[in-house]
């Protein structure tokens, strides 16, 4: 399976378990940036599918490129530089990890589009670079315009179809959390949505959604409160930790 | 219309449905994996729409017959008015509460993202797109469709007084072509569309209607219906063990998801045959297991989701009102089960005591003044009013 959150009123509990448990047995391999404090519980690193595309690359020591599609949170602007994005930081982590192939992590950011903007994007955006694998990070927009629920669904299929049409791995990047917004805009049946439509095709979906309320709770971020000189600090701080998962999340699916 | 007369199934089951509407609008809510969302393909909406194609049907029907078509259309349209009226109510709510969050919330790393509140930049566009009923905030979706619906019943009242299949016929084409082009209603802000796509929510509607109309031809259809019992019985119970299954999938893994792959995702907006068959075969057996005479609808235990059931427009309103309370008492404070439950019963209590409050003066306003106070107290009631 996929990480879960359509099942978030029953995975909390255990949600806050497994904190007191990373909390008491501190984790056995933090995996990138030990002073960041970026961990999670363990159910949200569950990685299921595999990047077979991707593994006999790296196996074979060949280039590798990938593309990073997505919104405002994927341009990174907000930390105030493309180089604090999480898709520049994943390539420096992956680079370290598998210095025998030269890696290539392409921002193919644009904010505010809904997936079928980004669908639409594919041709010109993602495909002529060749990735052999997309990082596809969707459903925010979608979310605060209201796009119907089921046509979002029916929108990342089509787009997983025509990646997997071209033999490309796919990573999927649900939403981004925040606690202010949380009540004016309904994610949770995106999430379920984007969530299922992972599980139906064997795709990851990697749950930023989750792993930010979950740092938002345990008071590791403060997104709210945050002081206007400090906030492309926190941003930063937020990208590097997504990447630092994610990487280790693609390095799970590689075994 | 005196509860002695009503068809109490109706009232208890939209009553129902107006409980599971809140309990859904609640997002992350425990409580809706125990609604008909969970266990079938259709939810509470096809259960709200149809019953009020039915009742609609049922109460303007007996308008038509004994007051005739003028005041059977006045009285509709008054209907529609008053829930154009509560519809625009809801809006400014929601207006208000986006307008608050845009205000007080700055943070970079989801300003691009978030805008919730863009329409607040153009708000003379906005605020009229809203009156034209083309601005559908999430779920201020329903009321609208319900609006045109209804806007629209008294030509289909008289149609179906004629004859019901010029009705029915014209009805079921339109829904059989939206399946078949997708073609739907747009929407504001550019590019959106009616969430609950009137070319083919009206389909369920007027079937309601037709069955709710002239409840003496419910007879002629209860021969063919006891025929396909059997029929809308599997249908039925294949919808609810594939559905359970996908349930039961979401919240523990290594359940399969029985046809997941063939058959999600199950579109709402334009009532998918999916959703569609399924609901109606419900219907049927509903109709013939719960005799009308149930003793259970009659029962102080069911009294208040009948009286929900009857009262259904402001119920449903304040439901909608309540859930985004919940909402963000939920994401406010604390999500915990415990907190999940009290919230689900502070609603469900809320509505049904209001359901109970407004009976009380609506049967107050329907008692015969004795003689003397009306001469005594008429003119300056009449002033007061």
């Amino acid at each position: 399976m996929r990480w879960r959150i359509p099942v978030v009123p029953l995975a909390r509990p255990a949600l806050l378990a497994a904190g007191l448990a990373a909390a008491v047995f501190p984790p056995l391999s933090p995996a990138f940036g030990d002073a960041l404090p970026c961990d999670v519980p363990e159910e949200l690193m569950q990685v299921d599918d595999k990047l077979p595309h991707l593994a006999e690359r790296l196996r074979a020591g060949q280039p590798v490129r990938i593309v990073a599609i997505g919104g405002a949170s994927t341009t990174g602007l907000a930390a105030g530089s493309s180089d604090l994005a999480y898709p520049r930081r994943l390539q420096e982590i992956l680079a370290q990890w598998y210095p025998s192939s030269s890696i290539t992590v392409v921002n193919r950011g644009v904010p505010r589009q809904t997936a079928q903007q980004m669908l639409e994007r594919f041709p010109t955006d993602v495909i002529p670079e060749d990735p052999v694998m997309v990082i596809w990070e969707t459903g925010t927009t979608d979310a605060v315009r209201g796009v119907g629920v089921d046509d979002f669904a029916a929108t990342v299929q089509t787009g997983i179809d025509e990646l997997k049409a071209h033999g490309i791995d796919i990573m999927l990047i649900d939403m981004q959390f925040s606690h202010s917004t949380a009540t004016v805009i309904d994610f949770e049946r995106y999430l379920s949505a984007l969530h299922r439509v992972g599980d139906v095709n064997d795709v990851n979906v990697f749950p930023r959604f989750e792993m930010m309320r979950y740092w938002s709770e345990q008071n590791m971020f403060n997104f709210d409160g945050v002081a206007k000189d400090e906030r492309a600090g926190l941003a930063a701080r937020v990208y590097e930790c997504i990447a630092g998962k994610l990487a280790d999340a693609i390095r799970v699916a590689l075994r | 219309m005196p509860a002695s007369s009503r068809d109490l199934r109706i009232d208890f089951f939209r009553g129902l449905a107006l409980i599971f509407i809140f309990i859904d609008h609640i997002p992350e809510n425990i409580l809706s994996y125990f609604t008909i969302q969970a266990i079938g393909f259709f939810d509470a909406a096809e259960v709200f729409i149809f019953i009020s194609g039915y009742t609609a049907a049922l109460v303007y029907g007996q308008t038509l017959v004994s007051q005739g078509p003028l005041y059977a259309t006045a009285r509709i349209l008054g209907r529609a008015w008053q829930l154009y009226v509560a519809h625009i109510f809801l809006f400014v709510i929601f207006v208000a509460e986006v307008s608050y969050t845009v205000t007080t919330f700055n943070n970079p790393m989801y300003n691009d993202e978030m805008r919730v509140g863009d329409f607040l930049e153009e708000p003379h566009i906005a605020i009229v797109k809203a009156l034209l009923l083309e601005f559908q905030p999430t779920f201020l979706d329903i009321l609208p469709l319900y609006i045109l619906l209804l806007a629209i019943f008294p030509a289909v009242l008289l149609g179906l007084r004629w004859r019901p299949f010029i009705v029915l016929l014209p009805s079921l084409l339109l829904y059989l072509a939206v399946q078949a082009t997708n073609v739907s209603v747009p929407a504001y802000p550019e590019g959106h569309v009616w969430y609950f796509n009137p070319l083919a929510w009206q389909f369920l509607f007027i079937a309601g209607a037709a069955l709710g109309f002239n409840g003496g031809r419910r007879r002629r259809w209860s021969k063919p219906a006891r025929a396909i019992l059997p029929l809308a019985v599997v249908v039925v119970t294949v919808g609810f063990v594939i559905k359970l299954s996908w349930t039961i999938h979401g919240v523990w893994d290594p359940f399969p998801g029985f046809f997941l792959r063939e058959l999600w995702p199950v579109n709402k907006n334009n009532l998918s045959p999916v959703r569609l068959i399924p609901f109606f075969a419900a219907v049927g057996v509903v109709a013939a297991v719960v005799p009308t005479d149930w003793g259970v609808l009659d029962s102080p235990a069911a009294r208040p989701l009948v009286l929900c059931g009857q009262q259904s427009l402001e119920i449903f309103c304040l439901g909608i009102l309540l859930s985004a309370l919940g909402h963000f008492v939920l994401s406010e404070y604390d999500s915990a089960i415990g907190i999940q439950l009290l919230v689900n019963l502070a609603g469900i209590l809320a509505m049904c005591l209001t359901a109970r409050v407004l009976d009380w003066y609506k049967t107050m306003g329907r008692m015969p003044m004795p003689n003397s106070a009306v001469t005594r107290s008429g003119p300056s009631n009449r002033l007061g009013a």
